[in-house]
């Protein structure tokens, strides 16, 4: 697994490759947890990237959601594969981490 | 056509990698879609590492792992030696529905082994946990 930051305004762009998975997770909660500022508004996870996420990946999200809403800013997911987006509408998660087709999809409903 | 794997590993979630790299290459070689070998390495993934962290309270153990597959199915059976576990009815039920900041992470794996296979057994022998799934080779 790779992970990338970057940053748009106020929201941090994460960019994720690889298997996010029980090997990978604690990489990738210490990559996003390191990278937030007090000021983001948004974080924006971009998985066009992943093949693979299991429960442990999912889980890393939970966490990363409610540490950004102590601090009101949002988690949102864009990129994600069909079978990724499977698994995120199976397990609930879309319900709590909105998807985007599009980094720039993203942007523009963070921005409206 | 008729293909497998059994490989034994560590209680330890770097197993997983040596796992994940078996399953990709008989993937290859049974020519799998990518849609069964995503199921199967989500499967493997939530039932290894319930084992690997929940089996047993200290490192240094083994669990078996054999999969076998003919023309219809493929099916899973994972072994350990640890604590009795039976995720179908031990684990917790899976939470859907409730907001981010009350959201609980546990179950899910199971419940998403659940979706993805179309049988699910347990049992208890020989004081082993014997965790045996199946799944339809199409879709």
């Amino acid at each position: 697994m790779e992970v990338t930051t970057a940053r748009e305004g106020a929201h941090l762009i994460v960019g994720v490759d690889g298997r996010v998975d029980g090997v990978s997770a604690p990489e990738f909660q210490a990559a996003i947890e390191g990278a937030i500022q007090p000021s983001d508004q948004a974080v924006i996870v971009d998985m066009g990237g992943v093949q693979f996420i299991a429960s442990a990946g999912l889980r890393v999200l939970l966490v990363v959601g409610r540490l950004l809403q102590k601090q009101n800013a949002k988690l949102v997911a864009c990129s994600l594969s069909e079978r990724l987006r499977e698994v995120f509408t199976i397990s609930g998660f879309s319900s709590i981490v909105p998807l985007y087709d599009s980094r720039a999809d993203a942007l523009q409903a963070l921005n409206d | 056509m008729s293909n497998g794997l059994a490989l034994t590993l560590e209680t330890r979630p770097e197993e997983l990698e040596r796992l994940t790299a078996a399953i990709e290459t008989l993937a290859e070689q049974d020519n799998w879609p990518a849609a069964l070998t995503f199921k199967v390495n989500l499967v493997l993934e939530e039932l290894v590492l319930n084992v690997i962290n929940y089996a047993y309270d200290e490192s240094g153990h083994q669990l078996d792992v054999k999969l076998t597959c003919n023309e219809e199915d493929l099916v899973i059976e994972i072994t350990d030696e640890g604590k009795p576990f039976d995720p179908l009815h031990d684990a917790p039920d899976p939470d859907m529905d409730s907001p981010m900041e009350e959201r609980r992470i546990g179950g899910l794996g199971v419940y998403l082994v659940r979706t993805m296979t179309s049988d699910m057994q347990y049992r208890r022998e020989d004081g082993k946990n014997h965790m045996t799934v199946a799944m339809s080779r199409d879709e």
